[in-house]
């Protein structure tokens, strides 16, 4: 194990340069894919919490897709999207829809009656009432599920390398195929690192929001 | 009689099978305050939300100044009527100030921005007897009766001259109570407003209408001043309720 540890440093020192290059198509591909799934889950969310009606099929869809394996998803892809970074955005898209629109519902439907209410009452509009009222105090919960969707997209990204896209994946690829261990465990702890450091910083966002959207 | 400024015609209205009001025709002209009264679940919040388009009469119709609104943009008429509610539904993630001008804010009113807003909100605050030192709190940081005081507060910013109030003293302590009621009468004398008060409270509805509605089960059971609702009781009902109150205060 100390054996394995200290050939990844003995790694990250000799390829410091391929490492980097790495980590940055890493965060690329995830960025692209978070902010899709962002826009995406966020619009979807809102629109079902505003039409009550075709939430459970929405949500029903979203829940089916969010259980097709990883793989199997890059793979179904391939036919359409061939193979490259486009079909991992498109696979890890897929993915972060679903924390996306699941905490956006949740946050815009269990907010407290009388409030809304009021906001109605003293003459907002809907898309003020979303604006100014309901988006802000879910903010708290659907961060919360920003959050998810980020941690999940970094470390999923790490398969991508299967269908030819970049990231830290392809020196987890590498590893294995070449049947050198400490290049998958290098590329897997930093893709963990990178996940930890997001999460850590988008809970303290989401503690701050807490603790200004709620009682 | 002084110029109608809501007008009920003949409202029904029922949720499923239960009628909540029947065949409820009411007027009330300007400046008055008038108390509603009458047991949990006798229509009274439906008849106020009525007035401001919350709720939709099956049949019949409600005016507003002289129209019938069912025809009347909602938003529009919403922000010319104050509407403060009996869990204050105050905005969590806005402080004071930022309550306090929400209606001018969303309607775009002239005068509410920067150091304008800041000097409206001192003087509301003010009025419904808080320190202008609030205006920087988050709701959570105030106590219960400091809430019901800002969302009076809020009700007024956009200088309605309509108020409708659903209980807005509920939770609140007596003493704190007695207070509230005290600067509601101020304000309704200072402004000239027209209120529309709803309470459980015997005392308070005495205390407090220029006029008392007692309501049973949907119906009118007596709209008068609080004088002759102690000295000619309508029916059974008003009787007894009028007879339960401890000691009388009646405005004159
Ligand atoms: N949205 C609703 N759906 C079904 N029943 C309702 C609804 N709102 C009120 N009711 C019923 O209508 C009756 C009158 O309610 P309400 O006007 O709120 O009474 P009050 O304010 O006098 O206590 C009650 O019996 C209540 O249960
Ligand atoms: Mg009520």
């Amino acid at each position: 194990m100390l054996q394995l540890l200290s050939s990844v440093f003995t790694l990250y020192q000799e390829r410091a340069d391929w490492f980097a290059g790495l980590l940055a198509d890493h965060i690329a591909l995830a960025f692209c894919a978070i902010v899709m799934s962002l826009i995406i889950g966020l619009a979807l969310g809102i629109w079902i919490s505003e039409h009550p009606r075709i939430a459970p099929a929405v949500m029903g869809l979203c829940n089916v897709l969010y259980t097709i394996p990883a793989i199997s998803l890059l793979g179904i892809l391939i036919p359409f999207s061939g193979i490259g970074n486009e079909t991992a955005v498109i696979a890890l898209t897929i993915y972060g829809v679903m924390p996306m629109v699941r905490n956006t519902y949740a946050g815009l439907t269990t907010l407290d009656a009388d409030i809304l209410e009021a906001a109605k009452g003293m003459g907002s509009t809907r898309l003020q009432t979303l604006l100014r009222v309901k988006l802000p105090m879910a903010a708290g919960v659907i961060l919360a599920g920003v959050r998810n969707m980020v941690v999940m997209t970094i470390s999923v990204a790490g398969i991508a390398s299967f269908v030819g896209a970049g990231g830290l994946g392809v020196a987890i690829y590498r590893g294995i195929t070449i049947y050198n261990p400490a290049m998958t465990a290098a590329g897997s702890i930093l893709i963990a690192l990178l996940a930890l450091a997001f999460d850590l910083a988008l809970g303290k966002l989401e503690k701050y929001f807490k603790k200004r959207g709620s009682l | 009689m002084e110029e109608t400024v809501i007008r009920f015609e003949h409202v029904w209205k029922s949720y499923g099978e239960q009628p909540v009001l029947k065949d409820f025709s009411l007027e009330i002209g300007k400046g008055e305050f008038l108390a509603v009264i009458g047991r949990s679940g006798c229509g009274k919040t439906t008849a106020l939300k009525l007035v401001n388009g919350l709720i939709v009469p099956d049949t019949g119709r409600v005016e507003v100044k002289g129209q019938d609104i069912s025809c009347a943009d909602p938003v529009m008429l919403r922000r010319q009527i104050g509407y403060a509610i009996q869990n204050v539904g105050l905005f969590p993630h806005m402080t004071v100030e930022k309550n306090i001008a929400y209606v001018p804010s969303v309607s775009r009113m002239d005068g509410w921005k920067g150091e304008d807003r800041r000097k409206k909100t001192e003087e509301l605050l003010r009025q419904v007897g808080l320190s202008p030192a609030l205006a920087g709190r988050f709701p959570r940081e105030l106590s219960g009766g400091q809430r019901q005081r800002v969302g009076i507060a809020r009700a007024l910013a956009a200088s309605p001259d309509i108020l409708l109030m659903d209980e807005p003293f509920g939770a609140v302590d007596a003493i704190t109570r007695e207070q509230l009621q005290d600067e509601i009468l101020k304000i309704h004398r200072e402004r000239g407003l027209t209120v529309l008060f709803v309470t459980h409270d015997i005392e308070e509805a005495l205390k407090l209408g220029t006029r008392v509605l007692v309501m049973e089960e949907g119906t009118v059971q007596q709209c008068d001043i609080p004088s002759r609702l102690l000295s000619a009781p309508a029916t059974d009902f008003v009787e007894k309720l009028v007879c339960r109150r401890r000691e009388p205060e009646v405005r004159m």
